[in-house]
């Protein structure tokens, strides 16, 4: 199974794009290729975890609205520019979420849960899609944040890590002890 | 409740996401944010440094011991003022807002509920020793019209970091793009109605809070929460007054050299960033002045598709008088060409520009109705092309010099300005250090005093600020700071039953115990933290909070453990007193 690469960046990229926010925090007309580049990224972000279309579009605005506000204390540290949109994303969704829980929503391909299958090494069986759909809904906020980075939006550690703002390893930890959850959680109903 | 789970949702089409992408009116919502913004923000960052000298920990300690034990238990008071009639015990939430969350189910900063009969006015004593002043035919309803009868008056005081986290006011303080936290030298919440419909204070006719704060310091700037903006708005600088037996000793002459200090120190700190905007402006110019060098248009040759020549006018298309001799060839985006069409004899052929400027351009062919619209390329074949050819390496040989002329010349001019600008930044840096020194001076003489003061049994000192206020809503006494970024980063790991579970936070409160500020995380985050300053937390997983003693916070930081103890609190606790000790406030 591939991960998703779009996130990643070579050092040439990562430079060009430093240059652009440099320029941007200057003059706000110079976040142009920022907001092309990563619009439908966030957006994507936004909606996977939401039901409502018109709240994930206006959510992006904000998000862009915000970056653009506060890019002036932005510094460089070498990742992509991405995972700083992507944590105001994170926060702007915690916002929202918090005065309006029933907008939380989680959004899966029959794919995916079988990719969740394959990495906690069961057979994939269609009676698992209830139980999985249970255990997922039912994990803390955290870390159902990392199934959906992971599983959903097939992102890698790294790019996770940078995301929710934790260390690669960390994130790879704890997603190890989610699997465990999974795991435990479809193959005890067998047991019994 | 649980998330609505969906399987194979469609997508979005990439149509559909770009038909919602306008980064014009990103832009102008940007700009018009920020002219807002400047409207409310006057350079509040003036008393940044200003540290009176009126204050010791000590005294804060005692006065926030002090206030808890004689207010905070009990909210059933009775107003010693004949215009006030009733008081009651209230625990609604005043602001009709989603911005703000009471983060606790039981714990909460309880309302006073006073009546004030309109035609009257009244002066009201609240138990802190805050007053609210009332002038008569204050109030009026959505339509304008004076209030009859009586008025509810809602209001609520937030002294401590506990009552803070407990009201679930934001502290956080957005300034013109910069974030900051408050540290609050007190907040409070006023509303009004009659018969559960909002009144409205007269615009000619406003209250006046004089406001009791436990903190006596004079760097505190007056704010009111704008819940539709989401971000506080400066108001004015706060004059904290103290009353006549409480002065502390000579205050006149400690103000004086204060002020002296602020006349020597402040301008010369205001004037940097004007400097450094000027020197950019300076050079933004220089830098927009250098020459633009136009890259040259490269000559095309034929592919071999169907051509045809124009007798063409080139006094309209003067880009085309390159093309003398050049022949056009039918673009393979013209999927609509046949054969056929060029054994018609069309009445009417024009030329327009192309969806390509100066490279294609597009042939409109008529027919009496019938219409055609190819892309066309102006083409050479032969010693034509190779002629063309030459001169386009030509010009592209200029175009290259120049080019790379102006790129020195841009580096060049950014790296004058950027030194100009290190220049003024490490001036700036230069005269705040001096001035916090000079500050630290003033305020240790003034502590002495003090606490002289108070181990000879003076009182202790307790400050009036004065708020005029014009509408209802949330007040502040408060002052910007920024997030530590200059010591160590934690990442802490909550765990509890001696780490036998982790706990995974979705709301952190990082607790500076020793001044009113508190910080909010969402989920598990890295923090700055100033390992001088002890802290507490509080930590809330649901519907369970958890507190990270200041003794264990001190003990992981020492030790570089990442996991922290936490203690769960009771659901017994419901007071923000039972808080205030778990946090390590009192």
């Amino acid at each position: 199974m591939s991960y998703n690469s779009r996130y990643h960046h070579t050092a040439v990229q990562l430079h060009e794009e430093h240059l652009i926010i440099e320029a941007a925090k200057t003059d706000p007309n110079h976040f142009a290729p920022l907001y092309d580049k990563y619009y439908k990224q966030i957006f994507g972000y936004l909606y996977q975890r939401m039901d409502d279309k018109d709240t994930a579009f206006d959510l992006t605005s904000q998000v862009f609205l915000k970056a653009l506000t506060n890019i002036g204390r932005y510094e460089f540290k070498g990742v992509p520019f991405a995972s700083w949109l992507y944590r105001i994303a994170h926060s702007e969704l915690m916002q929202l979420f918090r005065e309006q829980k029933n907008k939380r929503c989680i959004n899966a391909d029959i794919g995916d849960l079988r990719f969740i299958c394959e990495e906690t090494q069961e057979f994939y069986l269609e009676e698992y899609i209830p139980l999985l759909k249970k255990v997922i809904s039912e994990l803390d906020p955290e870390d159902c944040q990392m199934v959906e980075l992971r599983f959903f939006e097939r992102r890698a550690f790294k790019e996770i890590g940078e995301i929710m703002d934790i260390t690669e390893n960390n994130a790879k930890v704890r997603m190890y002890r989610i699997l465990e959850k999974l795991k435990k959680a479809i193959t005890s109903p067998k047991k019994n | 409740m649980q998330p609505k789970f969906n399987i194979d949702r469609p997508k979005v089409s990439d149509d559909e996401i770009n038909k919602h992408k306008d980064f014009d009116n990103l832009v102008k919502q940007f700009k018009e944010q920020s002219i807002n913004k400047a409207k409310s923000d006057k350079s509040w960052w003036k008393n940044n440094y200003i540290r009176y000298a009126a204050v010791i920990a000590g005294a804060t300690v005692i006065c926030t011991v002090t206030y808890t034990a004689l207010f905070n238990k009990t909210k059933t008071q009775t107003a010693n003022n004949d215009k006030t009639t009733t008081l009651k015990d209230q625990n609604t939430k005043t602001t009709n807002t989603k911005f703000i969350n009471e983060p606790f189910e039981k714990i909460k900063v309880n309302n006073t509920s006073y009546k004030v009969d309109n035609s009257k006015g009244a002066e009201i004593k609240h138990p802190t020793g805050s007053k609210i002043k009332i002038p008569k035919s204050s109030f009026v309803n959505k339509a304008g019209e004076e209030i009859k009868g009586e008025v509810e008056i809602l209001y609520r005081e937030i002294h401590d970091q506990a009552e803070i986290i407990a009201s679930g006011i934001p502290m956080r303080y957005d300034s013109a793009g910069k974030e900051f936290t408050f540290e609050s030298a007190g907040m409070f919440e006023i509303t009004g109605s009659q018969n559960g419909e909002p009144v409205f204070i007269k615009h000619d006719k406003p209250l006046t809070v004089e406001f009791s704060s436990t903190q006596t310091e004079d760097r505190f700037n007056q704010y009111f929460l704008d819940t539709v903006a989401k971000n506080w708005t400066y108001l004015k600088r706060d004059n904290p007054v103290l009353s006549p037996q409480q002065q502390p000793p000579n205050p006149s002459e400690a103000k004086q050299e204060l002020k002296k200090l602020e006349q020597k120190y402040e301008p010369a700190i205001a004037a940097i960033p004007k400097r450094i905007d000027s020197v950019k402006v300076v050079y933004t110019k220089k830098i927009d002045k250098l020459e633009k060098p136009s890259q040259p248009n490269k000559p095309n040759k034929s592919s071999g598709r169907p051509q045809f020549q124009l007798d063409v006018d080139y006094k309209e298309f003067p880009e085309l008088s390159a093309f003398k001799n050049a022949v056009f060839e039918i673009g393979s985006e013209s999927t609509n060409y046949k054969a056929e069409m060029k054994n018609i004899t069309w009445s009417s052929a024009e030329i327009e520009e192309g969806p390509d400027k100066g490279k294609n351009y597009i042939l409109v062919l008529k027919l009496k109705q019938r219409v055609e619209r190819l892309v066309v390329y102006p083409v050479l074949t032969g010693n034509d092309f190779a002629d063309a050819s030459k001169k386009y390496e030509e010009k592209f040989e200029k175009y290259k010099v120049l080019q790379a002329k102006r790129v020195a010349d841009e580096a060049k001019l950014r790296a004058e300005m950027e030194a100009k600008q290190a220049a003024y930044l490490a001036q700036q840096q230069k005269i705040q250090e001096e001035y916090i020194k000079q500050k630290v001076r003033l305020q240790k003489e003034a502590e002495l005093v003090i606490t002289t003061q108070i181990k000879s049994g003076g009182v202790i000192p307790a400050i009036t600020r004065v708020f005029n206020i014009s509408n209802f809503g949330i007040f502040n006494s408060d002052h910007p700071c920024p997030r530590p970024n200059t010591s160590e980063e934690i990442q802490p790991m909550f765990v509890s039953n001696g780490a036998k579970e982790e706990i995974m936070p979705n709301t952190i409160y990082l607790i500076e115990t020793n001044r009113n500020i508190v910080y909010t995380f969402t989920g598990a985050s890295k923090m700055m933290i100033d390992s001088k300053i002890p802290y507490s937390m509080c930590i809330l997983v649901g519907p369970n909070v958890y507190v990270v003693s200041k003794e264990e916070f001190a003990r992981a930081v020492l030790k570089k453990d990442n996991n922290f103890n936490v203690t769960r609190l009771g659901s017994e606790v419901t007071d923000v007193y039972e808080l205030k000790k778990a946090i390590g406030i009192i």
